[in-house]
């Protein structure tokens, strides 16, 4: 098809100049740390961007969504993280986070969509768990914010409440399984990664969350 | 704990039939914000905003006092009762008492004022019984005890009174802030003063700006940042506390002699939840006093319909700790499920809490 297309006409400079893109590539994305950094285009979260994780109860989605975060905010960038109610403190530090630019809405009762909108205004990330299935409006409205303000939005789902919009990035766990010795020492997660444009058809990977520094990495 | 100006206006507590108590919220809450950014409608009748910006914009305390009196009389026509205090109980008394207590001070001020101000009748009748006249009496009191004889609803009274917790149930009307918005005609709430804060350069500025506007929306406690504290296992280590409370500066987290290694479970519970541990011929398992188990635990029961089936665990490890309290002996036992969560659990006297999942 692209074959047949007639031979664009060139562009005058002028316009060219206008065209051309403003900011770097890299200040339009946020930094992703080991193992995700492979596994997604542009290698970061392109800002602007929702990321949808979905994993069953307890396989650890919430280990992976924070695994996401830590990169970013090891760098130096603003995240909050909406609705998870006893977050692992220590998990988090041993994830990579910088507590000291992380704020939390441990229980934003019924106002997690406008508390998650408010925290979009402020800083660059925001890691949500929807109490309940995620209403359709709210939704949308939120990833419209995050496209105008340029953030990332991370959304936390189960299989059963799933998120109901398409994500600019998905990551799905299948399976989870422990490897142990005199304790728990790692899990390997099976994550299915898909998106749009490139990424669309998926891939699947394994990764370990946490390894035995409670650290993300690749298998 | 900031300082916060509490404003209480009696004119303004009562809602007029015909809208008029909103409408002069509205122009009464302008008019602070214009003097500080983050004045805000508690309720009817009661205003507040943190005291330190204003006082050293303006060139001292008295001055933004001076100033706010003025402002309430020239916009409602009545004159205000004003106090200061830290956190939102204890600045709402000072509002109704018409006293400044100075910084550092709140503790004391709150525990002395009398039960009442708790508004339990019930709760503050059967203390005066006990012996117990005042907020601080009753805040001296054992958690345990306050759980044993009153509801749940005490224990949040207790942890208010203890100055945990800075404001009591209920002294925020959560739906004023919206019928204020949906009154300028600001319906749409998710462009509620988008980009007021917009000119503010740093990443700082803005990350506490966005905390503000949370906190306006969901109350003092609702917003919290991470703290790290020494301990044995992650559960005592970190812990989340109110944003801009004064134990809300992180520390850098030492090495703890016997903490529990690396990972460590993403969520762990606040309140630690019972649960039971059984063997395979459904005996309950328990820890003697060496720290050793009955027997393999094969099923763990939450709640009496929820039962699953333990595919492998590990542990105990006893935590040494309070060697003098011989009866304080915990161990930490980490399990995997059937279904492939992994759960941490500490037992303590006989019981089994569920402290972590590894979610």
């Amino acid at each position: 098809m692209f074959a047949l297309s007639p031979p664009r006409p060139s562009l005058s400079p002028e316009l060219l100049a206008r065209v051309r893109p403003v900011a770097l590539a890299k200040s339009r994305t946020l930094p992703l740390g080991e193992p995700w950094r492979a596994l997604v285009p542009d290698a970061g979260l392109r800002r602007g961007s929702t990321v949808v994780v979905e994993a069953p109860v307890g396989l650890g989605g919430l280990s992976l969504a924070l695994s996401l975060l830590s990169e970013a905010s090891a760098q130096g960038h603003w995240a909050a993280v909406v609705g998870v109610d006893d977050p692992g403190v220590v998990a988090m530090v041993e994830l990579g986070l910088d507590l000291r630019r992380v704020l939390f809405v441990p229980r934003p009762r019924g106002e997690w969509a406008e508390s998650a909108a408010d925290l979009l205004d402020g800083v660059d990330l925001v890691l949500v768990r929807p109490p309940s299935r995620a209403g359709l409006l709210a939704a949308r409205r939120l990833m419209d914010r995050v496209r105008e303000r340029g953030t990332v939005l991370i959304a936390l789902s189960e299989p059963r409440a799933p998120w109901p919009l398409p994500a600019d990035l998905f990551f799905r766990v299948t399976q989870a399984e422990w490897v142990a010795s005199s304790k728990l020492d790692a899990r390997y997660l099976t994550v299915h990664v898909s998106g749009r444009g490139e990424a669309q058809r998926g891939s699947e990977h394994v990764v370990v969350v946490p390894n035995r520094r409670g650290r993300a990495e690749a298998n | 704990m900031e300082q916060l100006l509490a404003v209480w206006v009696d004119a303004l507590a009562l809602e007029a039939p015909d809208g008029s108590t909103l409408r002069d919220t509205l122009s009464l809450l302008d008019a602070l914000d214009a003097m500080c950014p983050f004045s805000e409608a508690v309720r009817l009748g009661l205003f507040v905003l943190p005291l330190r910006g204003p006082s050293r914009f303006f060139g001292g305390d008295d001055a933004v006092l001076a100033m706010v009196r003025q402002c309430v009389l020239d916009v409602v026509g009545v004159a205000p009762q004003l106090g200061v205090a830290e956190g939102l109980f204890c600045a709402e008394l000072a509002a109704h008492r018409e006293v400044i207590v100075p910084r550092g001070a709140s503790d004391a001020f709150r525990r002395a004022q009398p039960l009442e101000v708790l508004g339990r009748k019930d709760l503050t009748t059967t203390c005066q019984r006990l012996g117990l006249h005042s907020v601080g009496a009753f805040a001296d009191l054992e958690r345990a005890r306050v759980g044993e004889r009153f509801n749940k609803h005490a224990l949040t009274l207790h942890r208010v009174a203890r100055g945990e917790l800075s404001e009591l149930e209920g002294q925020r009307d959560p739906r004023l802030a919206r019928r204020l918005a949906q009154l300028r005609g600001e319906e749409e709430f998710f462009d509620e003063q988008q980009g007021f804060f917009g000119q503010r350069g740093a990443s700082d500025d803005r990350a506490e700006a966005a905390a503000h506007r949370v906190r306006r929306r969901l109350g003092a406690d609702a917003i919290a940042v991470a703290s790290l504290r020494g301990g044995r296992g992650p559960e005592d280590q970190g812990a989340l506390v109110p944003w801009g409370s004064p134990e809300s500066k992180v520390r850098d987290l030492a090495p703890w002699p016997g903490r529990l290694a690396a990972p460590s479970p993403a969520t762990t519970l606040a309140h630690p939840a019972p649960v039971q541990l059984r063997d395979a011929a459904n005996r309950p398992v328990v820890m003697d006093a060496r720290g050793a188990l009955s027997a393999e635990p094969a099923v763990v029961l939450f709640s009496s319909p929820l039962r699953r089936e333990i595919v492998w665990h590990a542990g105990p490890w006893p935590l040494v700790e309070r060697w003098w309290a011989r009866h304080r002996r915990r161990a930490h036992l980490q399990l995997v499920l059937a279904t492939g969560e992994a759960l941490l659990m500490v037992a303590e006297s006989s019981q089994w809490w569920l402290v972590g999942i590894y979610d």
